[in-house]
Parts: C-alpha cells; structure tokens; sequence
C-alpha cells in the first residue's frame, strides 16, 4: 500500500498463479454526499464517465476493453462510487489510462449529458416496475429524515428531469480528484512494475481540495414508523428496519452473528450470494417453514453513518401482514430475551469465516472485497471483522438485540397487493 | 494451460476437475438428465417439484438437519430444474469437501419428499408463478419462448406449469419421476478452485461412486422443436412504468456447424462493449434505453436468439424501430472487417477474463462435459474462433436476424399502441 504525492492511495495485491488483473477504482463520494434537489447526480456522473474525454473519445473505452475480452462496470453506493476494470494481466496499461483519463479529463459533452438523462431515467423506471423497489425506496426514506440516506442512489425523477449540465460537471470536478479516490489492482503481476506504471498515469494528476466532510447526522428517531403501500402486485411485502452504528463501530461484528442467527449470512458485500437461500436460521423456520411467507431475508447494511438492519419478507398468499408481522416481533423479542445457543453461534461464525473465502472468487471479487472495505473504513476489514466475529460471545448478541433492536427505533413498510388493473 | 482431469466413475457418473489455485475455496456444478425434457406429458411440472424439494429433507435427515448440515460447515447447495437438466450448484472449502459431496449425494439419491414439505413447496411455486405475472421482463420474455417453441414443447413451457397443474401434483407423481431419472447415468459434476487429484478421489469421487441407479439408463431424447409461426403480442400491465420488448426466433443448437459465426454475430450485434449495434443505438445515441442487448441461448436440439430492451412506453414505437433498423443493416450495412476482428479478439482475449472465477470455470468445465466438446476445448477455441470466415458471420447474420422470422412481444403499460416490428 502506497500513498502518491496527490493523494492517491494505491493497493496492490499480486497474485502470482493468474493471468488476469483486476483495477478498481473507487472515489469517496455517494449519495450520502448529494443535497435535496440534485439526488442521483453522483449515479449519472458515473454513467457519464464511460463517454470519454482527454485521450479517450466516446466508445473507447468500450472499445479498448472489448478488444481484449476484458469486462468493466461501475456502481453507486450511498457511500462512494467505484468503476473496474478486468482485462488480461498484460494490459495493465490500458486499464491505468483509462482509469487516468476518467479521473480528471471526462467530457460532459452537453448533447451526451442530455442523451443519458433519458437513459438514468429509465433504469429507474425499470426499477419502479419492482415492488421491492418502491418498499426500499420507502423504507429509507422514513428511517432517514435528516441525513442523506434518506434517498436511494438513483434518486427522485423529478430530479433526473431537471438537473442541468453544469452542476454535474461541477460535481464531477468536486469529487473526482487522487486525493478523494482509492486504486486497488489484484492479479498477476509485479508490484515494482505495477507501482511504476501506476506512477507514470496517474502522478501527474492535481489534486483537489478536499471535499468537506458530510455534517449531517440523523437524530434519534422517537417512536416507530410506519407507512402502507397499496399498489397493484402480486403479493404483499413486509420490511422493517431498526437504526445500527456505521459500519466501524465495535459493536459491527455482535451485529453480523445476530444477523446471521436471524436470517443467515451472504457475505459482506452481498454480491456474491447468488440464488443461495440460507434455511438454517430463524426467520426461515419462523414464516417459511410455516407457510407464512415464501422468501425471507436480514441484512446488516454496513455503511460509512449509522445505518439500518433490514428484514424483508415475501408473504404466502393466505398469510396476513399483521401475522408475519406478529411473528417478526416474537422473534426479535427472544433475541432481546436469551443469547443464541451455541449451535447458532457456532454456525453464525462459520458462515462468515466461509462467506470471507468465497468473496475472493477470482481478481474481480478480490478487488471489489478490498475497495469496499477500504471506502468504508479500510482495505484489511473483512479480515479484521472475521477475527472480531470469532470473538463474539451469546451474550453480546443479546445485548446488541437490546440495544438496537428497539421497537421506537424501528420503521415498517407494509405493501399491500391489490389486484392488477386489467 | 492444464487439461481439466476427467474421469468417469464405476456407476456412470462423470467427473471433470480443474484446480484454480488462486481462489481459495471450491466450486462444484452439476446435472443429472431429469429436468423438463424428461417429463413425459402427464408430467408437467413434476420436474420442478422434484428439483425443489431435494433440499426438504432425505431418509436420513429432516429439512432442518440438511440445511443445519451443510450451513453448519458454512457451505451452500442449490437444486434448480432447467429444460434439459436437474441442475445443481454449491461452493465448499477443502476442509468441508467431503462432507458437502455426502450430503449433495443424500440429497440426491434419498430423498423423502415428506407432504408437508410437498404443500410448501406447492405454495412457493404459486406465489412464484404470481409474481412473475407481475414481472414485465419475464412476462415479456416467457411469452416470446412459448411462441418460439409452441405446442408445448419443453423450450417454451414454464417449467413450473400452470397453476391448475401446480395444484394437482402428488407425491406419488414425484417419487415415480426422480425414481426414473435421478441417478449416476448421466450425472456430470463438474469441481473447481482449491483442489487436487487427491482430494478429488477422496472427497468428491467417493462419496459419488457411491450412489446407485434402479431407474432407467436410457436417455429420453429431446425432440425436434415444432415449427415457428412468427407472431406479436402485446400483453397489458397498466399499473407499470416501464415496457419489456423482447424480438427472437428459434436459432441452432449447440452442435450445429453455424453455432460459432453465429455466436460471433451475436456477440457484434448485442453484447460487446455497450452491447453491441443494437446497444449502441438504442442506448449510446438514442438514449431510449438503460437496457438493449441480444442474447444467443444453444442448447441440445435447438436454441433461441432474442433483443431485448426496457423502455418508457412513449419511446415504444422508436425502440421497435430501431431493433428493427439494426436486423435490417445486417443486409444494407453488414458487420465490417474491423467489427469481425474486435469481436474475435474479444472472444479469444475473454479466455482469460471470463475464466478467473470458480463458477465461471466449473459453468464452463460443465459444458464442455455436457456438450461433448472435449477436455481440450479451451486450448483449441481461439483456432475455432480464427477459423470462422467473415463472410460466414454476415452470412448467418442476415439469415438469423431476420425480422421476417421473428416474432415480438412487448408486455408494460402499453395501452392502446400497437407498433409491428
């Protein structure tokens, strides 16, 4: 790990059996740092930095990566924003330049801008079209009133049809800057060479003054929540949410075996879960064992600020929302009441000493599990988590419960199915 | 690059292994030829039955013991029902191998299919069947295969079936279905990541050598798919923001000589880069989409092409028209040298990129088994992608992309608009 002149911070992981690399670049700017009025301005200053600028025309980058039968995305979390790219480990230069050029030379070109309104809008029309969405889009927005988490990345689209040009490209001159942004490569190559590379791109580049930290903090929330969706659907959904400390909080790993005890464990990023439904746990034998419900989650949502503990459910077609919600109560009241048994425990850490391995399923994993880390509190956190996790006891299971778990800390969305208009 | 190992087992069970020592776990994927195409005509959904309720429990261990056992050990297993295969999938760590591969092997040879698991299932598949009702892409999608793949035939039918044939399964149905056709014949388990020879023959072909076939070990053919009358439809979803188009016709098998210039084709037209022509157009210069792609889908007897794209339905018409424009230009505009040449180094340079994940590798192991296509296939690929002539490509473009063959449907809020392709 090396920190540039510009800020830069760079983390090389050389694999030597692998003939693919993996860069990621992740900048320190979300949603979380977007103001009323310009939600999913981060989101579409993501989608517009694959359109070239300086060195790189629009298509290049498609092109140069295509060529060499690499793949490259990006995404926008609440907390930061990350773009990669996955190329043979010969082409490390490519991926710099590429990296370099959308650092400080994008173009914003008005016609693209405008081109790729229509486009962000429609990812979020896509998304409407999921009740699942429209829940979550919910759910945050009455857990949040005060901090930005209140709005979901993509943002509101009455936002989408109004942003202009210039305060993007302002955005994007803000927060795009070596010193507001992480480097990780993982894959096959030298790190003497690789560092020297990453010099010759990207050492050059000016930093920026550095954004001002985010001042907003959400106060405590007193008394529950709640809001009825009634829409057109196929079945009714249940979330509920209670507030947690951010993600670097000592109290993160009781939360993650808690978690994994109450709905099971996919791993810290929830990329990598696939179609896996864990059944050992909880709520699974609660409403789906009982028919109550068909599909049931928890997740911890580990962010930068205090953040929330999510459970979702799908609801069977007979069951009442009122009596899965019944049910979620009674299991979160025996988790306030007793520690998990030691089965549960021991199974709760297993999982995630497993989950830790299969989020390094290749270059690309490896490096996504690193940057995401990193931007929320530092590259080495899963490992340094996992050994935190091993360490918790039942009992701070139960405290955590007790302290988190707080029925005036809590927000409910009910979404109640009506029949589709014909 | 090393050769995957293969070996087959005494009972028929084949077994192909390839290390991938930089990924510190393993990955394992297999089938068994009990998916749809196995069922006979009273036996429509009884595939998708049996596939979900492997995990519900064996003579030896209830549901809760299963999923205590393998999530005990922090592995995963999955069972899906595919057209042509009892699919299943898990991830484990070396330490845990043995263990996994037993209670895969349980779960497939002794199952206890218990009623009451039956009756949970039966309501998941409803609720299932419910919720994709209300999914634009997959209404969109499952229509256009069932008028690519008509009368019935086990490529166009939802595999769960209907919700009067969901309700009317028994158990007995399952329990003749899965005595049939779940056993060693035919069962490809194809494992990845951390391993070696050792492990393989100790971990994962032993406690497979194990299972025993008293079903049939004659394989049900697929038959022929039925001819394809190009049709529209327009499937009415007012309450929804967004409009699913989905264009595509019947396309060749896996086996077919033209599978790779049309792969090729298909990889220029909508995948590489922003996905391709139609990805270019629809996306990058029109801005109608977030979504617009081409997808080529080969399997045994047949396969199936399709364009894809989610719209605001007031760019409906513009959408049509420019998948349309695009299927035209493969006769006025055709892919260029330059074109042909970036989609082969793609498809040769992706070798490496494609192939770093374990499930990728095990996905791919997998095929290579299930289609015949040799140990070697991956050393000999970039030869068979070089060896595609350019005019072969457009060729089989023009033929492929014909608008003429393809039928379309559009599921959304699409009011009264009523737009051919």
């Amino acid at each position: 790990m090396e920190t540039l002149a510009n800020g830069l911070k760079v983390i090389l992981r050389p694999i030597g059996q692998t003939k693919a690399l993996s860069t990621w670049v992740t900048y320190r700017i979300g949603s979380r740092n977007e103001v009323p009025g310009m939600t999913g301005s981060t989101h579409w200053v993501e989608h517009m930095l694959f359109k070239g600028g300086g060195k790189l025309r629009k298509g290049d980058i498609d092109r140069m990566v295509s060529e060499l039968g690499g793949r490259h995305n990006a995404f926008t979390h609440s907390d930061f924003t990350t773009y990669f790219t996955t190329l043979p480990a010969t082409a490390l230069d490519t991926a710099l330049l590429i990296e370099a050029e959308r650092m400080r030379n994008a173009a914003f070109d008005p016609k693209e801008v405008e081109a790729e309104r229509t486009v962000v809008i429609s990812e979020r029309e896509g998304a409407e079209n999921q009740p699942e969405f429209l829940v979550e889009e919910e759910l945050w927005g009455l857990a949040f009133h005060v901090h930005p988490y209140h709005w979901t990345p993509i943002g509101y689209k009455q936002d989408l049809a109004n942003l202009a040009r210039d305060p993007l490209y302002a955005h994007y001159l803000r927060h795009y800057a070596p010193n507001n942004a992480v480097l990780v490569m993982v894959g096959g190559f030298d790190v003497a060479v690789a560092m020297q590379r990453v010099r010759e791109h990207l050492a050059p580049l000016k930093p920026e003054a550095p954004p001002e930290p985010l001042r907003l903090a959400e106060p405590e929330q007193r008394g529950e929540r709640r809001s009825d969706l009634n829409r057109p659907g196929a079945a009714d959904l249940l979330a509920a949410a209670w507030h947690v400390p951010p993600f670097a909080h000592e109290d993160t790993p009781a939360l993650i075996v808690l978690t994994a005890v109450l709905g099971g464990w996919r791993g810290f990023t929830s990329f990598g879960g696939g179609g896996w439904h864990p059944r050992a746990n909880r709520l699974y034998r609660a409403l789906v064992d009982t028919k109550l419900a068909t599909d049931v989650g928890a997740r911890h949502d580990m962010r930068i600020d205090p953040s929330l503990l999510v459970v979702n459910a799908t609801l069977a077609p007979n069951a009442s929302l009122d009596r899965v919600e019944a049910v979620l109560d009674a299991e979160v009241e025996k988790l306030r009441k007793a520690a998990p048994t030691k089965a549960e425990m021991d199974r709760a850490k297993v999982q995630v000493r497993s989950w830790t391995r299969y989020e390094q399923d290749g270059v690309t994993d490896q490096a996504l599990l690193l940057s995401v880390m990193e931007a929320l509190a530092s590259w080495d956190a899963a490992d340094a988590t996992l050994g935190k996790v091993e360490k918790v006891r039942p009992e701070a299971v139960r405290d955590v419960a007790r302290r988190y778990l707080v029925d005036d800390h809590r927000s409910v969305v009910r979404f109640h199915h009506a029949e589709a208009p014909p | 690059m090393t050769l995957p190992d293969r070996t087959v087992l005494d009972n028929g069970a084949i077994l192909v292994s390839q290390a991938v020592p930089a990924n510190p776990f393993i990955s394992f994927r297999g089938s068994v030829p009990a998916g749809m195409t196995a069922e006979g005509p009273d036996e429509i959904g009884v595939a998708e039955f049996t596939a979900r309720l492997l995990l519900s429990g064996s003579r030896r261990a209830s549901a809760s013991k299963v999923a205590e056992r393998l999530e005990g050990i922090g592995a995963t297993l999955e069972f899906s029902n595919a057209e042509e295969a009892l699919a299943f999938q898990g991830r484990c760590t070396r330490e845990t191998a043995a263990e996994t591969v037993r209670v895969l092997a349980e779960c497939l040879a002794e199952p206890a299919f218990p009623p009451r698991e039956i009756e949970r299932v039966r309501g998941e598949i409803l609720n299932d069947l419910r919720l994709e009702s209300d999914d634009t892409r997959h209404r969109a999608m499952r229509a256009l295969s069932r008028l690519a793949f008509p009368k019935g035939h086990p490529y166009g039918r939802d595999p769960k079936g209907d919700e009067a044939r969901v309700r009317t399964i028994r158990r007995a149905d399952i329990v003749a279905f899965h005595g049939a056709h779940v056993g060693p014949y035919g069962m490809i388990v194809a494992v990845t990541g951390d391993v070696d020879r050792g492990l393989v023959e100790e971990s994962i072909a032993r406690p497979l050598s194990r299972l025993r076939s008293d079903g049939s070990e004659d394989a049900v053919p697929i038959r022929p798919p039925p001819a394809h009358t190009p049709r529209s439809e327009w499937i009415r979803m007012p309450h929804k923001t967004q409009a699913d188009v989905v264009v595509g016709a019947p396309s060749v098998a896996r086996s077919d000589p033209d599978y790779y210039a049309l792969r090729l084709a298909n990889l220029l037209f909508g995948r590489i880069g922003m996905s391709g022509r139609v990805g270019w157009n629809l996306r990058e210069e029109q801005g109608l989409a977030y979504y617009a792609f081409s997808s080529l889908d080969a399997r045994t007897a047949g396969g199936l092409w399709t364009v894809s794209a989610g719209v605001n339905p007031a760019n409906l018409e513009k959408a049509i028209r420019g998948i349309r424009g695009e299927m035209d230009r493969m006769r006025s505009d055709p892919f260029s040298s330059e074109e042909v040449r970036r989609g082969r180094d793609n498809q040769i340079g992706s070798l490496v990129v494609s192939l770093e994940r374990n499930a990728e590798v095990a996905g791919e192991l997998h095929r290579m088994e299930y289609y015949g296509l040799g140990m070697d296939f991956l050393e000999r690929f970039p030869d068979i992608v070089r060896d595609v002539s350019e005019d072969r490509v457009r060729e089989v473009a023009r033929k492929a992309f014909d608008p003429r063959a393809c039928s379309m449907v559009v599921a959304g809020p699409v009011g009264k608009a009523r737009v051919s392709l």
